[in-house]
């Protein structure tokens, strides 16, 4: 049995992804199964999603600790802990990533590869090009390096699953097919994550409450982060009366200051902003 | 018949559409909307010319198919967990007025607080209403069973309401391979509801309303007998269906690898799967353990179970959810059930996977690992002791 885990933002495809890698399988004739991690359904906030492929019925259910291989759509989510935990030995990486990076800094025993699939579905019109739709690229390029499903069974399966742009969607796992890249340069640019620390369960007594919000840290959710030109601020505040998740606070002088933690970037500051002095500048 | 790469709640849209559902009313929850956007898209494309009646509330939702099923119509709706506990009321109406209305739920935690992930509470705190429940573990039982219980529920020596209940995203969002019986075998199986209208347009007469304590009590025996029939029901309805389609649900209870065990666990929905693979595992080392997969909860097959523990020397019942003041739902049913018997065994109560906590096969070997120590009343919350040893309590 072949294992993959789904990095991605909701709105990018993650949980199509699997699916479609599922449909894919079992047009391979193999016995498929996937699986979403289901929390908040925002765009923008991280979403995993799980894929087994086997050749006999499949006996478990539920998201996968030992995977074969980890597909990160949005490689700002390599920022976290967790993502690449209990990856097999010379399991793949398989990152979104623009060409010029080059390298990532990956422990013996794991293979990385990276493709460019946000270009691959913005030249193809899948998706805007802020928000592009990058699964049918990635999942090409996953076929290509692990051999989990065949190109034509990929393609295949988009045709019958995928209801919008099919032709389109087909053409962009082609490309991701030829494109992706090992990369195998030791000169890092992009660390891997840090393991998740394993929380221990306290048993609290009394009636529990969940504790502030202001502990959430929905930074993990922006791809877009507001670039504010002081120099052009009026100090009308609007930013900050319209921001949802009070991610801009003022100083003391009245002018905005932004909240990295809590910032999501939904750009509505920007849109709001009477000068237009704020400007949305994709996460490096 | 065609084999199809599907989520639970998509088989229970497929099993719907097949069923020729005359009456659709249903109002959208997580995890339960694909069930209903999957019968919406059918209806929008013309392959499913049903009824499908939009409604502000699941209290509604069940409302008019209360009404629809009345007059004769074969109906569904889909709900899941708050949803379901917001129908409470209507759900004594659905059982009590006899209507064989078939609804899918997706067991989903209760509030508060807030959550969205698997867990039986929201079905458990049903069982008084009258409706028959069953159980799938996977997604070709759900799509079967939804067949099933539409027979089962028309039936004249039962007409009851059934639930067919699966568990959220373990299988209301997980997809894997689903035979996909031919319209005309499900036809076949299934032929158009008949002869049971209660209320017919021109011949007045009233369903439900005031009656003295005379007669309330024939209304409360009449329905309490029917319930004592689904077991035997049922029990035709799968020969039947298995005789059809060549393939069988196994009845109320499914024992595996229960010969000569000296530890069984019974389990209900999805954690039947990593208990199966765990027995396995644990027989090839040597162990002699068991499973027994419930598949019916309402009415408790007795007996059946009782059958199938006799001689078992230490019971553990895995409960995706926990009764307060007393222990998991089913193993306090499983514990009434063991009362009549000579020989009765020690059973745990193990309540695990709650609120959508995964049940791994490390979690189900512990579990058996607290079984094969020796017998042993008592309460033992798996998922808070994750790395340790399991206890008992209480
Ligand atoms: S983008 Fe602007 S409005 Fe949106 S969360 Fe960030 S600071 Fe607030
Ligand atoms: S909305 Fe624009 S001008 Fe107004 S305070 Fe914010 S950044 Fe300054």
């Amino acid at each position: 049995m072949q294992e993959v885990r789904f990095l991605g933002r909701g709105g990018q495809g993650a949980v199509i992804a699997a699916e479609l890698l599922a449909q894919a399988a079992f047009l391979d004739g193999k016995i498929p199964q996937s699986f979403p991690f289901f929390g908040v359904e925002r765009r923008g906030a991280p979403v995993t999603a799980y894929a087994r492929v086997s050749s006999e019925p499949i006996e478990v259910r539920g998201s996968i600790a030992t995977p074969d291989a980890v597909v990160v759509l949005d490689r700002g989510l390599l920022r976290f802990a967790g993502a690449t935990d209990g990856l097999r030995e010379n399991g793949w990486v398989l990152v979104n990533a623009p060409a010029s990076v080059q390298a990532f800094a990956a422990p013996a025993g794991i293979r990385l590869a990276s493709v460019d699939a946000a270009r691959i579905a913005v030249d193809h019109h899948l998706g805007s090009p802020t928000l592009p739709i990058v699964n049918t690229a990635i999942l090409g390029a996953l076929a290509r390096v692990t051999g989990i499903v065949s190109l034509d069974a990929l393609e295949r399966a988009i045709a019958a699953a995928v209801p919008r742009k099919p032709q389109e969607n087909r053409a962009a796992a082609r490309a991701g097919f030829e494109e992706v890249r090992p990369l195998t340069d030791p000169r890092s640019r992009l660390p891997l994550p840090p393991p998740r620390p394993r929380r221990e369960l306290p048993l609290p007594e009394g009636p529990l409450a969940l504790r502030s919000s202001e502990e959430i840290l929905t930074a993990s959710w922006r791809s877009l982060r507001p670039q504010i030109d002081l120099s052009r601020c009026t100090r009308c505040n609007f930013c900050w009366k319209y921001c949802p998740d009070v991610a801009i606070t003022l100083d003391a002088e009245g002018y905005p200051k932004l909240e990295e933690e809590h910032c999501k970037g939904c750009g509505i500051c920007a849109e709001v902003c009477p000068p237009k002095t704020i400007a949305m500048v994709a996460e490096a | 018949m065609t084999v199809e790469v599907l989520s639970g709640n998509h088989a229970q849209s497929e099993a719907v559409r097949l069923a020729r559902v005359q009456v659709v009313s249903a109002y959208p929850i997580t995890p339960q909307t694909t069930v209903v956007e999957g019968i919406a898209e059918f209806v929008a494309s013309g392959r499913f010319p049903t009824q499908f009646v939009k409604v502000e509330s699941e209290h509604s939702a069940l409302q008019v198919c209360v009404s629809a099923s009345a007059l004769g119509a074969r109906t569904y709706t889909a709900t899941s967990s708050q949803g379901l506990l917001l129908m409470h009321e209507l759900l004594h109406w659905a059982a009590g007025m006899r209507a064989p209305i078939v609804m899918g739920v997706v067991n989903r935690a209760v509030a508060p607080p807030w959550a969205l992930g698997a867990d039986h509470t929201d079905t458990f705190s049903q069982r008084d209403t009258g409706w028959i429940q069953l159980y799938a573990e996977n997604n070709q039982e759900v799509l079967d069973m939804v067949l099933e219980a539409y027979r089962l529920a028309e039936d004249p020596a039962v007409r009851l309401p059934v639930m067919v209940a699966e568990d959220a995203f373990y299988l209301s969002h997980t997809v894997e391979p689903v035979d996909v019986p031919a319209q005309e075998a499900v036809d076949a199986f299934l032929p158009p509801r008949q002869g049971h209208a209660i209320l017919r347009p021109g011949e007045p007469s009233r369903l439900g309303s005031f009656t003295s304590p005379e007669d309330y009590v024939l209304f409360r025996h009449e329905l309490a007998a029917a319930a004592d029939r689904v077991v035997p029901t049922l029990g035709e309805v799968e020969g039947d269906f298995a005789r059809r389609f060549g393939r069988s649900l196994g009845g109320t209870v499914v024992p595996y690898r229960c010969e000569g065990a000296d530890a069984v666990l019974v389990t209900l929905g999805t954690a039947s799967t990593p208990a199966r693979a765990t027995v396995d595992a644990l027989r090839s080392e040597g162990k002699k353990v068991g499973l027994l997969k419930l598949r019916l909860l309402r009415p408790f097959p007795e007996s059946e179970l009782r059958a199938a523990l006799r001689g078992v020397g230490a019971v553990g019942v895995f409960d995706r959810a926990y009764t307060f003041g007393a222990a998991g739902a089913v193993a306090t049913e499983t514990r009434a059930a063991l009362y009549g018997e000579r020989e009765r065994p020690a059973l745990t109560s193990f309540v695990g996977g709650v609120g959508g906590r995964e049940v791994t096969p490390s979690l189900v070997r512990r579990v058996f690992d607290h079984l094969l120590r020796g017998p042993e009343e008592g309460i033992v919350w798996s998922d808070l002791e994750p790395h340790r040893e399991l206890e008992t309590h209480g």
